[in-house]
């Protein structure tokens, strides 16, 4: 993430915690965000690509989250009434495995959102990434096999793939994990 | 007054729920990457449920923007949490218990190892991308 989004992403948390919007908390808000991105740098990403902000593409990206986050709260009510169906059952099938998938995202944030993403969703959890950043080790309950596991998660990545960046991201980022 | 509020007590009863289910799962799962399920999903569907009912029961706006940034701090934190412990479990060597079938990733108390070919890995990373840190 870079500077500005991060600095104004901590104003508005801070304003959420006030609990009142005014411009002079949102200003407080803004001057804590610089002195938190100040010192703690590790958490900016590689600096603002300063392109003419293309609105098609914007939109496209938009629409991307939306869809996201749609499917995300659908998936996650889906999970919570699976995962509580299992442990009030007498006797639950768990099917307990741990499955690898290979990623196609790339980006750093894409993959933490990706991992956050599939703990939260019916039937897995993260648990690693291979140190080459291209395979994703994912515990499963409550799946028919390793093979219904991996379409879940893959399916969530379909979700993502729209939202990552092309051009940059494929070379590493200067961000530590 | 009234003793039920529809909008308060509803959806604090509907998180109570899922956050009593998530007990109930912590204790009956077999081992501790199943009992993850249990308290990472639910937990935070059930803490949803409750402060939603909590920001109606004080019915102020400071309350629901204040419970709206707690929850988002909860959504971030509980996978991360989650991600941390099994991971942590597994590299040290815990055995899951699977009977759905194979272990794919094979790494089994493997942390010493997994810790050095990590830091390979950032050496590799900070000399590909030829920028110097910091």
């Amino acid at each position: 993430m870079n500077r500005p989004t991060l600095v104004s992403l901590l104003a508005v948390v801070w304003a959420l915690l006030l609990g009142d919007p005014a411009l002079r908390h949102l200003a407080v808000g803004l001057g804590l965000g610089v002195l938190i991105v100040r010192l703690f740098p590790g958490g900016v990403g590689p600096g603002a690509t300063l392109r003419r902000p293309d609105l098609r593409a914007s939109l496209r990206r938009g629409v991307a989250w939306l869809r996201l986050l749609g499917f995300f709260l659908r998936e996650l009510t889906v999970a919570n009434v699976q995962v509580a169906l299992l442990a009030l059952q007498s006797r639950p099938r768990l099917n307990p495995l741990i499955v690898e998938v290979p990623l196609r995202l790339r980006s750093e944030g894409m993959l933490t959102l990706l991992a956050f993403t599939i703990t939260l969703m019916p039937g897995t959890v993260a648990m690693g990434l291979s140190r080459d950043r291209r395979t994703l080790y994912a515990h499963a309950i409550g799946t028919a096999d390793a093979e219904a596991a991996r379409a879940s998660i893959v399916r969530v990545e379909s979700y993502l793939l729209p939202l990552e960046t092309p051009p940059s991201s494929l070379s590493p980022t200067g961000g530590p994990a | 007054m009234d003793d039920f509020r529809l909008a308060r007590d509803l959806p604090i009863l509907f998180g109570a729920f899922f956050v009593l289910t998530a007990a109930i799962g912590v204790v009956r799962f077999p081992d501790l990457y199943s009992r993850l399920h249990a308290s990472s999903k639910l937990v935070t569907l059930g803490s949803a449920g409750i402060f939603l009912g909590v920001a109606f029961a004080l019915s102020d706006a400071a309350a629901f923007t204040r419970l709206a940034a707690v929850l988002l701090f909860q959504f971030l934190t509980t996978p991360l949490s989650a991600y941390l412990i099994a991971q942590a479990a597994y590299l040290r060597g815990l055995p899951p218990i699977l009977t759905g079938g194979v272990d794919e990733w094979g790494a089994l108390g493997r942390a010493d190892e997994v810790a050095q070919a990590d830091r390979e890995a950032q050496r590799l990373l900070a000399a590909e991308s030829g920028e110097d840190e910091g």
